[in-house]
């Protein structure tokens, strides 16, 4: 923290040019009410000196009532600040520090006497280093500079106005104004997308070749059937061994393998920015995180991958395959504001939302949907997609926590979700403590079984 | 009552006003020991009458509150906990929490029957209705149509002063656990 003086005296013209860059509104004034009963202190003091007869108590009460007069002198000044907010990096790597310098400019003409600025910290960032406040008295022209350190995490993330306290010489009124400058600080955190290995598809899929084994009979690696030969069929896949045998020709058909189309749903709904402790990474951070290992797997594998959030707010990226479109979902994963870090407090309108994915959605894309699972709605969408002819894997972090009596209830519920949802032909894997491709990898040997 | 108050109040301090100016108004004043004593009495009654008024005042000051820390997450449940808390308080009303969350709890212990002692949900469901669904008595009352409280529940229940349905949700929710991870373990 710093203050010093303007070091040039004659800067009129500049002061009007920063007056636009910072916008303040007046909150709210109020009496704080700190030195209330003073007056009934001297008035009972001055009272109890002339019944005992002791001129002494009576002179200690005309203290009391230079105290009142003091406490009634001066209105909270107005916040005349000019903010500006600077940061270190504006596109920083999650987890690394982003140091916030402040430095903020008295260009009133009065004094402040009592000021605390506190800075608008988004709320998806964590200060790690020092407080972003700061408690000082500025004489008009002075500057008081203080920063602080955030730590970046996924997402695109803009200051907010900062509030300033203003109260008068003895405290007893105060103003609060908010100070917004004209140019807010804003980083945008972008994590890179790891690849987590490979991912549990169910089905068929599209026209194109990929990686996909499916259930029709072609050119192929993996033994699929044997049929009777055709003219035309190629001579490499006639079975020479039944000839020798039989004296008939056949045909061997392998399994064809082809591109899967998958769209990506993660839950972003008010529910799912759950956690097992609220200080804890929420459950759609999770949803994004292992939705980004998917969308990487998946795109290596040939696939057609895309995106989509289920919440108030429209996000879509429609299937597709190629380094820009990689890119573009790494953006649409990092900054879409319906995948912001914390809720946007929206309406969600579920029926609508069903009517507009069924809509985007290709007739042949199977779901992978990132989903607490932490209440029935959840689970009614995952079945309602299924049930419209669209492949659906459920795929849950485990956000439950097991202390109280009715976060057990939930987490049983949870559970219980999981179950039905398996019973009814859905896939589902759930992970939690353990990492996503982890859980993937586990509950891909049991399938194959 | 307060305006002939007020009106006494200015025209006393007129007075004093006037008596510092002009000693004939002050002579005229008796300055008995009575008199003395009265206005000082009166100034300690108004002093103590101020200071209590200032007591019932709550003192305000702006809260900017804490943007350093993440705007924190919900814990799924947590909300649940509150409704319990406020549906078996002291306060009247909640029937219909305590009746909602009941009607969860005995969902998941059928769920829970069915799977645990592999029978139908129809046997679940009286299972559950006649308490017989686990060995735990508290949790069998707290599910059950026409069963009661072991008196060791209804005794702490009185001596800590909170109610019997709390102890009973614990018990059947430990007991839902229980049945849960045995079905588990027999199916690996």
């Amino acid at each position: 923290m710093s203050e010093t003086g303007d070091p040039a005296p004659n800067e009129g013209p500049a002061e009007g040019a920063d007056a636009a860059t910072t916008e303040r509104r007046v909150r709210r004034e109020i009496e704080t009410g700190r030195w209330d009963g003073v007056r009934g202190a001297a008035l009972a003091l001055v009272g109890v000196g002339i019944v005992a007869r002791r001129p002494g108590l009576v002179l200690l009460g005309a203290v009391g009532v230079g105290y009142v007069l003091y406490a009634g002198v001066g209105e909270a000044p107005a916040a005349t600040l000019d903010v500006t907010r600077t940061a270190s990096d504006a596109t920083p790597e999650p987890g690394d520090e982003v140091t916030v310098t402040v430095r903020a400019r008295n260009v009133g003409d009065a004094p402040l006497p009592d000021l605390r600025l506190v800075d608008g910290v988004p709320p998806g960032l964590e200060v790690v280093d020092g407080p972003a406040r700061v408690a000082t008295a500025l004489r008009p022209g002075a500057t008081v500079a203080f920063e602080y350190a955030a730590r970046a995490s996924r997402g695109e993330h803009e200051w907010e106005a900062a509030t300033a306290i203003t109260r008068n010489p003895s405290g007893s009124r105060e103003r609060t104004t908010a100070v917004d400058p004209v140019d807010p600080a804003r980083i945008v955190c972008t994590p890179d997308l790891a690849a987590g290995g490979d991912l549990p598809l169910r089905g068929l899929t599209t026209r194109s070749h990929g990686r996909m084994p499916t259930d029709v009979g072609g050119a192929g690696v993996e033994f699929h059937a044997t049929r009777e030969y055709r003219r035309g069929d190629p001579l490499k896949r006639v079975d020479w061994n039944r000839r020798a045998r039989t004296g008939e020709l056949a045909t061997v058909e392998l399994r064809e393998e082809r591109a899967a189309t998958v769209v990506l749903l993660v839950d972003a709904r008010e529910t799912a920015y759950a956690a097992s402790d609220p200080a804890a990474e929420t459950a759609v951070e999770a949803s994004v995180g292992a939705a980004g290992q998917a969308f990487r797997a998946l795109l290596d594998g040939g696939d057609r991958v895309g995106i989509a959030a289920l919440g108030p707010v429209d996000c879509w990226l429609a299937p597709g395959a190629g380094t820009a479109h990689a890119a573009r979902g790494r953006e649409t994963l990092a900054t879409d504001p319906a995948l912001a870090p914390t809720p946007s407090g929206d309406r969600f309108y579920r029926s609508l939302w069903l009517r507009r994915f069924r809509r985007r959605l290709p007739a042949d894309a199977q779901v992978l949907f990132f989903t607490p699972l932490i209440d029935d709605a959840a689970a009614s969408i995952a079945r309602r997609i299924d049930a419209h002819g669209h492949l659906v894997t459920v795929l849950s972090p485990d956000v439950t926590a097991s202390g109280t009596t009715g976060e057990r209830l939930v987490g049983l519920e949870r559970r219980e979700r999981l179950r039905d949802l398996r019973s009814t032909g859905v896939r589902a894997i759930e992970w939690g403590e353990e990492s996503f491709p982890v859980a993937v990898a586990r509950a891909t040997s049991r399938w194959s079984r | 009552m307060v305006r002939p108050l007020v009106a006494l109040g200015v025209a006393a301090v007129a007075v004093g006003f006037v008596a510092v100016i002009d000693r004939g108004v002050a002579a005229a004043l008796d300055p008995s020991t009575t008199v003395v004593t009265l206005i000082g009495a009166l100034g300690v009654a108004q002093g103590l009458r101020y200071a209590n008024a200032r007591r019932n005042r709550r003192r305000q000051a702006a809260d900017p509150g804490d943007p350093e820390r993440r705007a924190p997450a919900s814990v799924p449940g947590a909300d649940l906990d509150e409704r319990i808390e406020r549906a078996t308080g002291p306060a009247r009303g909640g029937h219909r929490t305590r009746r909602q969350i009941r009607d969860r709890v005995r969902e998941l212990a059928v769920a829970a029957v069915v799977r645990g002692r592999n029978v139908s949900v129809e046997t679940a469901d009286r299972l559950v209705e006649t308490g017989d669904w686990t060995a735990d008595a508290t949790a069998a009352a707290f599910l059950a149509r026409r069963s009661s409280y072991p008196v060791r529940v209804r005794i702490r229940a009185v001596v800590s002063g909170r109610s019997r349905y709390e102890f009973g949700l614990r018990a059947a929710v430990d007991a839902i656990d229980r049945l849960d991870e045995e079905g588990s373990e027999a199916e690996r």
